[in-house]
């Protein structure tokens, strides 16, 4: 099939965009959250980083070249940016067994079985992720405090979410009004002074990196701004209705994964779809289920599930979304 | 209409019946006597062994929570009301005529999921025995915690006297260490608890 | 088709499972370890063989219009024979299937046997693919669950060879289409081989 040549009709324009110049441009722009999740987390989020990364990389090669006995190409960075997606998926005390476990199935299961890069219906990280938060329930809810923690890997003081704090406080009848005293303020959630995932807790750093993405034009502002949207406006709809049960829209855009989620996981190429009409399609389908799962579901977070079951749904979104074609008169009827 | 020789014609013919509305008839009315004849049959003679299987699992969660005794206490059960509508059956242990204690069925509503069942066994000045999960559906590696095949956290709770140990989680201000991430089932858990020594206390003979 | 092959057909190149993806609902919901599997399988078996034998002896019997009412009533007997039978006899063991056996009775491998095997072949021939088709069906679930438990709970059969909690994604639904999914293509890399 590669003899094949690919026949087209004029004009030809050759891009400059490589798979590997676009996926450095998204490396790039996670290096700031990643110096934020180093200040807050320190000792365990470089150990959960470098191991997160190493066994992806090292997946990734041996998958490659054993079962699909194609030649590895491991430093064209999708598998990098694979393993720091997880790593930023994670709380920083994760034990390195568990890493190992989420790379494999990230780049073996979310990846390689689909057939490699470019053919994987879901984010491989998000797999990852989802898969130790349904296999190891108490290691992957227990987070380290921020700073306290800087010096301890496995052995770090941990609490609770600030959105794990409200939905148990809700639940059990509390107030939004008396809870906010446990919490952070805005302004310390937007630095990301709190407890979290390594890379989900720092906004400040994820737009860092969203503007630098928006500026080598890597993503479009498609998916991020209709996604965030939606959250704003739904979860502001339930704040005016009753702001004693719910939260207001910036906590909730400040907490949790919708950042990170939003910037770097629903933007992946491969999995959302081709055009921009599609992509806020995807965001706003991406917006509602996580503030769905968030308020009414089991779970306090609802970003990664949001993003996987929207994945699901871009082969459909790609067939009724086409982009006309050159040259194509719409018909009046 | 069924008559012998339409049985005996079906039976010995050896070509295919065809789908006249009597064959049809007769064949089906033929399957369904004789399947259901069979299962009248079996039964017949499963019903003791099933009942005997269910009253031995009753008994067996009531011999793990009450010290031992010598009566039947399906025989003696009664009810007690609770604060909900549901009242909470109880059956009481004795060993040769002295109260050694009382298994308590209660339940709670403010788990994870569905409905718990737990039975509790109090010893008659009301201090904690020792308690079992009857039914739950708490979340796998979390809540299932309270099951005693699962982990050990459940017996902080033996030989505790509700009198003075509060049964709510630490994070309420009670006595009881919540299962890690599991703070909610706790709470069900220590919830369903005192709703059966309230119960049993307010009824006390 | 020799009388061997009519047996061993249920294990790769025909599994109801694997090959066939029949009779799903039970399979993901039963194999959260190895003995349910086994235990699960091996009730399909013996409805399996009972329903085919009935079915290739009355088969001349029953007028081809009200041939699958006369087999769901068959299969449901003998469905109903276990239910009753493990209810009063191996009641640990109901309490963790019993949702599941009355659904043996929908199971299409077995009316999917009556009507493509049993109501066309004698009644030895019958047996003995109800047997295999059973056995592959039972070793499907087998392996399936044997491997949910390893992953799931670090035992096997019940024996705890790892302390502490598994992957506990292997005991819940998405652990069962996970691996039956990996299962079926290594069957189909298998068949394709011999082929």
């Amino acid at each position: 099939m590669s003899k094949l040549f690919t026949v087209s009709p004029s004009p030809h324009n050759y891009g400059k965009d490589t798979v590997r110049s676009l996926m450095y441009g998204v490396i790039i722009a996670l290096i700031p959250t990643l110096a934020i999740s180093l200040y807050f987390f320190g000792l365990g989020a470089l150990i959960v980083t470098l191991v997160s990364v190493v066994s992806a990389l090292i997946f990734e090669y041996l998958i490659t070249k054993f079962l699909l006995k194609k030649q590895p190409d491991i430093l064209d960075g999708s598998a990098l940016i694979t393993g720091l997606l997880l790593a930023f998926n994670v709380p920083s005390n994760l034990p390195i067994i568990i890493i190992i476990i989420g790379a494999l199935v990230a780049i073996g299961i979310g990846k390689m079985t689909f057939g490699g890069l470019g053919n994987n219906p879901f984010n491989p990280a998000l797999v990852g992720r989802v898969f130790l938060l349904i296999s190891f329930p108490v290691q992957m809810t227990s987070w380290p405090l921020p700073i306290q923690s800087r010096m301890h890997y496995l052995d770090a003081m941990t609490g609770a979410t600030p959105l794990g704090i409200v939905k148990e406080g809700i639940k059990n009848g509390e107030k939004v009004s008396d809870l906010m005293s446990q919490i952070p303020s805005h302004m310390q959630l937007f630095i990301g002074n709190m407890g979290g995932s390594l890379g989900e807790v720092a906004g400040i750093a994820i737009l860092l990196g969203l503007a630098w993405l928006l500026y080598k034009k890597v993503i479009t502002w498609h998916i991020p701004i209709s996604m965030i949207g939606t959250i704003v406006i739904f979860t502001g709809i339930l704040w005016l209705i009753n702001p004693d049960k719910y939260l207001d829209p910036l906590f909730h855009v400040l907490t949790g994964g919708v950042l990170l989620g939003a910037v770097f996981m629903a933007t992946d190429y491969v999995t959302s779809p081709m055009t921009h009409k599609g992509m806020i399609i995807f965001g706003i389908g991406i917006g509602f289920l996580t503030v769905i799962i968030r308020i009414f579901g089991a779970y306090p977070e609802g970003v990664s599930f949001a993003i996987l079951i929207m994945n699901a749904f871009v082969p459909l979104i790609n067939m009724y979304v086409k982009p006309k074609r050159f040259g194509e008169v719409i018909n009046n009827g | 209409m069924l008559n012998l020789n339409d049985l005996g014609r079906l039976l010995i013919m050896a070509k295919k019946t065809e789908s006249t509305l009597k064959n049809m008839l007769v064949a089906l009315f033929v399957i369904a006597f004789i399947s259901s004849t069979t299962l009248g049959y079996v039964y017949e003679f499963t019903k003791g062994p099933i009942s005997d299987a269910r009253l031995k699992k009753k008994v067996e969660a009531i011999k793990i929570v009450v010290p031992e005794f010598t009566n039947n206490p399906n025989l003696d059960s009664y009810k007690i009301p609770s604060d909900m509508p549901d009242s909470l059956e109880c059956y009481p242990a004795y060993k040769d005529s002295t109260l050694v204690g009382t298994a308590i069925r209660t339940f709670s509503d403010i788990g994870f999921s569905k409905r718990i069942y737990l039975m509790v066994g109090f010893l008659p000045n009301g201090t904690i025995h020792n308690i079992s999960v009857l039914e739950h559906s708490e979340t796998p590696g979390l809540g299932d915690k309270m099951d005693k095949k699962k982990s050990k956290w459940s017996e902080q709770f033996n030989g505790k006297n509700p009198e003075s140990y509060k049964l709510k989680v630490t994070k309420d201000g009670g006595n009881v260490d919540a299962i890690t991430a599991a703070t909610i089932s706790s709470r069900a858990y220590a919830q369903a608890v005192d709703r059966a020594y309230k119960a049993y206390m307010a009824n006390k003979k | 088709m020799s009388k061997i092959n009519l047996v061993t057909k249920g294990f790769l190149k025909e599994n109801a499972v694997l090959v066939l993806f029949l009779g799903l609902c039970p399979t993901l919901g039963t194999t959260t370890s190895a003995i349910n599997g086994l235990a699960m399988g091996l009730a399909t078996t013996f409805v399996l063989i009972m329903s085919n034998t009935v079915v290739s002896l009355v088969k001349s019997l029953i007028p081809d219009m009200v041939r699958i009412p006369a087999f769901i009533v068959i299969i449901a007997t003998f469905v109903t024979v276990v239910e009753l039978t493990m209810q009063a006899f191996v009641p640990e063991l109901f309490e963790v299937l019993g949702l599941f056996i009355p659904l043996i009775v929908v199971n299409c491998i077995i009316l999917g046997r009556a009507e493509a095997f049993a109501s066309k072949n004698n009644v030895f021939d019958s047996i003995l693919d109800g047997l295999g088709m059973g056995l592959g069906f039972a070793f499907a679930l087998t392996i399936l669950g044997a491997i949910r438990e390893i992953l799931g709970s670090g035992a096997i059969f019940g024996m705890k060879f790892f302390s502490g909690d598994g992957m506990l994604v292997f005991v819940l639904a998405p652990g069962a289409f996970l691996v039956l999914g990996y299962l079926i293509a290594i069957t189909n890399k298998i068949n394709s081989k011999k082929a």
